[in-house]
């Protein structure tokens, strides 16, 4: 997913911008003006402002709706369920008036309210662990490129070795040991604990690439004449980095966090695709998939609309990461 | 017996998120529900009625299917990989169904082709066996012409070689009645003969007597009404002593029965091919129509559903011994008449409970409440519905002899979703709303999502729920601990014999309680002991059935040990080039003694 060989460009490319300027325009501003000629970014925009809209209105969406993600219609109400197959007695995975989406099979949960929740949950992990490796990968890359030398070399190393750890099968090594070592055996394992392990894994193990990449762009940057210019002012190396180097690497940083987002959220939906993540009754995307999987025979609809929203905002995010790069750094050819 | 259902419905799953999200662009439509009831025939609710055959039963050969013809391979799919081969190490389900192919016992089960009728017959003895002495002492007489594979006669000093290696320390897998029976409770019968007999050393003439190369006598110290299906395990067959290889005796035992073990590749799987030595004549149970049964392990339920549904190339001949349609594809296989026309199902003698911890929930009361409250009737949805089982009222299942099939006492029938109201009401009674309860759950897909199920019930009643989820496969080990720190887990148990004998004694006899028993509830009440000690001197194996029955409905409403969900149910499909497939009813499994080719 990641275009480190492009993004490496970028910062040829700002200091040159800022010579072209046109005046009135900061190249903040010039940059929001060439976004907003993009139709396609414009419209993956708000597609991705939709989703978190939606992850963050749940509540009042689900108020609105009548429904929760954990009654479960279906049992409650036997006329929902055919009782011999446990699947939905309306076609079409139960889509109707009252429930939108359909109803889950054999628990007889709203498929809206689930969707909606487990999107909330997705993207919650997501977010928390783009924040987390974005500002680990600036504060590990930045400090390997300025340092050089023994220190680079370590954290080198170091960023191989975890770019060698496999996520997923890391992950489901790693829970079982942590709940033996933190939950009582008496109580269940607290969904913030599992969201908790999830959110630390997805970030230990993810913030290496735009580590790695900073690191490169750092090492060109350092030995430019204005950074060494403020090194001959006497500016201390925390000023250098601060207001010389991070300055410059604003565009990769974004690109960077913007495709490492959705990245996130299908990884933490892979792992509960795969039974590791987060367990029921807490919502979640990725095991809406592995429900769908096991009962696409009897009712593909159900698979249909989480798979939808899926794709889209996949689509979407990447398509919006695209933009971004293109606004910043409008010399890139694709 | 146990089941090796535990790992329920856990699939594979190698399709990635992507993968499925992509696949999407296919996605139509799907129609309702709302099968037909015409389709789904249920088992009636009728108990097996086992009967002891004749000496005329028990004589071969078999009677001659009609329409059936000799030769061609049988493919047979299932998921699990045999363990044991050897005849004293058998005891799980497909295992059992398995070495009727092979093995024989002194009695064995005969399934009548048309009816599905079972009758207890003589296998390797000429008749079920014979009693004197009040019950004592029980005789058996061998057949002539009984052959191993080898061509070397079988002999009584061959069955008193395959009961004694029971009691040497490797042999630790099987059934015990006959052993504990004849020397001692428990593990206690092992003292006898502590090396087996590979020393030299027998067990006492006062207690198994082989007068003369045809008879084998056994003396107990007590009446033993039950004897002719003790001897019908696996295990109670015939070993020839210079041929016993002991543990590697699991790898390659040899035959007695019309087919013979060829290409045995542990976690793969097995073919067996027919046995020359074996004389029709002889036994009255078996044909050997098929040249080769080709057994595969390793195939999901998914999986061997799908094939044997298309049934295409080789899968036109295929079979599976216990794996059922799988929940998923209930649906889809109902729908489809043709399948249907070659399927079957029926009550196994499986009865899934969730037992109550009875060292931790003390109260009687509390344990009242979560027997109201269970939900049988959602729980089982999860399972698959009324083609995975029917919902339990007892904690005996109605295959058993004497089965009352209006015994209700929570009345889970009635409220599939439990009655929190009664509950609730208990609880307060006890004084103990909010009361906690630590439930384990093996984490496989159906387990989770009844698990759910069970919290939003119990929930309702007034109790407070920690789920904790177990390895599936350490399952029955951690909860098997007597000190384990969950308060509810469910198990399942099947009888041996269709006699409550072998459920009540296991399950809830106070001896009983130790790491890895059956008795999963820890319940050591000395009334049931006493009673459980009083039923199993009965003489008279009709009265005994009964007094079984009334002892088991006693326990459930005195002490409520478990919580009865699910009576089992095997819903299963075979190939439409097979013909001779029936029901074992005993095994709960497909019986292939008398499947054919076409």
């Amino acid at each position: 997913m990641t275009s480190p060989s492009q993004a490496t460009v970028a910062e040829k490319a700002a200091p040159a911008a800022e010579g072209k300027t046109p005046a009135g325009l900061s190249p903040r501003q010039l940059m929001w003006r060439r976004f907003r000629r993009d139709r396609a970014g414009v419209i993956s925009a708000g597609v991705v402002l939709f989703f978190f809209a939606v992850a963050l209105l749940a509540p009042l969406i689900s108020s609105l709706y009548g429904k929760d993600p954990y009654t479960t219609y279906g049992l409650d109400r036997p006329e929902l369920l055919d009782p011999l197959t446990g699947y939905p007695m309306k076609p079409n995975g139960g889509v109707d008036g009252e429930f939108w989406f359909g109803i889950e099979p054999k628990l007889g949960r709203d498929v809206l309210m689930q969707l909606v929740y487990g999107i909330r949950t997705s993207l919650l992990i997501g977010l928390a662990a783009t924040v987390l490796s974005t500002l680990t990968g600036i504060v590990i890359g930045v400090l390997a490129g300025y340092m050089g030398g023994r220190t680079d070399y370590f954290l080198g190393r170091l960023i191989d070795l975890l770019l060698s750890f496999p996520q997923q099968l890391f992950f489901v090594a790693f829970m079982p040991v942590v709940t033996a070592l933190f939950v009582s055996p008496q109580k269940e394992t607290p969904t913030y604990f599992r969201v908790t392990a999830l959110v630390v894994v997805l970030w230990l193990l993810g913030w290496m690439q735009l580590a790695r990449l900073l690191r490169g762009q750092v090492l060109s940057l350092r030995e430019r004449e204005f950074v060494e210019a403020a090194k001959v002012t006497g500016a201390s190396p925390w000023r250098i980095v601060r207001k010389e180097l991070l300055p410059n690497l604003g565009t990769p940083i974004l690109v960077q966090a913007t495709l490492m987002l959705p990245n996130f959220v299908t990884a933490e939906a892979a792992l509960s695709f795969l039974g590791v993540g987060v367990v029921e009754p807490t919502p979640d995307w990725g095991r809406m998939f592995a429900k769908g999987a096991n009962f696409y025979e009897g009712d593909i609809t159900y698979m249909f609309f989480p798979g939808i929203a899926m794709v889209v905002f996949v689509v979407a995010f990447n398509l919006l990461g695209d933009s971004v790069r293109d606004a910043m750094d409008p010399k890139t050819t694709r | 017996m146990t089941t090796m259902t535990l790992n329920h419905r856990r699939r594979a799953r190698t399709v990635a998120v992507a993968l499925a999200a992509g696949a999407l662009a296919l996605a139509g439509c799907s129609s309702g529900g709302g099968s037909d009831p015409k389709e789904s025939k249920e088992p009636k609710m009728e108990s097996q009625d086992i009967t002891l055959g004749t000496t005329a039963d028990s004589t071969g050969p078999a009677k001659d299917l009609p329409g059936a013809k000799k030769g061609g391979t049988v493919t047979v799919l299932q998921r699990d990989a045999f363990e044991h081969l050897d005849p004293g190490q058998i005891y799980v389900s497909d295992e059992l169904i398995m070495q009727t192919l092979y093995n024989r016992t002194l009695t064995n089960y005969r399934i009548d082709d048309k009816t599905g009728k079972v009758k207890l017959v003589g296998d390797l003895a000429t008749d079920t066996g014979k009693s004197s002495d009040g019950g004592r002492t029980w005789t058996y007489t061998l057949k002539d012409g009984l052959k191993f594979e080898d061509g070397s006669p079988i002999t009584s000093k061959d069955v008193r070689h395959a009961i004694e290696r029971l009691y040497a320390p490797f042999e630790t897998n099987g059934p015990t009645y006959l052993q504990q029976w004849l020397s001692g409770d428990g593990q206690k019968y092992r003292k006898a003969l502590p090396d087996g007999p590979y020393k030299g050393k027998h067990l006492p003439k006062t207690v198994l007597d082989t007068p003369d190369d045809k008879t084998v006598i056994f003396h107990f110290d007590q009446p033993r009404a039950e004897v002719p299906f003790a001897v019908a395990m696996p295990n109670i067959g015939a070993v020839p002593p210079e041929k016993d290889t002991k543990e590697k005796y699991d790898k390659a035992p040899l035959a007695s029965g019309p087919y013979k073990i060829r290409n045995f590749k542990p976690g793969k799987g097995i073919q067996f091919v027919k046995n020359t030595h074996w004389d029709p004549k002889t036994d009255s149970i078996r044909h050997q129509y098929a040249d080769t049964f080709d057994v595969s392990f390793g195939h999901q339920w998914v999986d061997s559903t799908r094939r044997l549904q298309a049934a295409k190339g080789g899968d036109r001949n295929g079979m599976t011994f216990t794996n059922p349609v799988d929940p998923s594809q209930i649906s889809a296989v109902l729908k489809n008449k043709e399948a249907m026309a070659r399927s079957l199902t029926e009550t196994q003698p499986y009865v899934d409970v969730v037992s109550i911890n009875t060292d931790r929930v003390k109260d009687k009361k509390v344990r009242e409440a979560i027997a109201w409250a269970f939900p049988s009737g959602q729980y089982l949805q999860q399972f698959g519905g009324p083609k995975a089982g029917e919902i339990g009222g007892g904690l005996v299942g109605p295959t058993l002899k004497g089965y009352d099939a209006s015994f209700d006492p929570f009345q889970k029938r009635k409220y599939p979703g439990g009655n929190a109201k009664k509950a609730r009401q208990l609880l307060k009674e006890a004084g103990k709303d909010g009361y906690e309860l630590v439930y384990g759950y093996g984490n496989g897909d159906a387990h989770q999502d009844a698990s759910l199920v069970v919290e939003r019930a119990l929930e309702r009643a007034g109790f407070k729920v920690q789920k904790k989820e177990i390895d599936q496969t350490t399952y029955y080990t951690q909860i098997g601990k007597v000190d384990n720190k969950y308060d509810l887990y469910r198990s399942s148990w099947g009888a041996d014999w269709p006699s409550a004998s072998t459920v009540v004694p296991p399950l809830y006899d106070g001896k009983n309680v130790y790491n890895d028993s059956a008795n999963y509830s820890h319940l050591d009440v000395p009334w049931i002991n006493k009673d459980i000690a009083r039923v199993e001197k009965l003489s008279d194996l009709n009265k005994a059935t009964t007094e079984w029955i009334k002892l088991s409905e006693k326990i459930f409403t005195d002490e409520v040990p478990a919580v009865p969900t699910f009576y089992n149910r095997l819903f299963t499909l075979w190939g439409p080039g097979l013909g001779g497939v029936k029901y074992h009813a005993v095994y709960g499994a497909v019986d292939p003694t008398a499947v054919f080719v076409k």
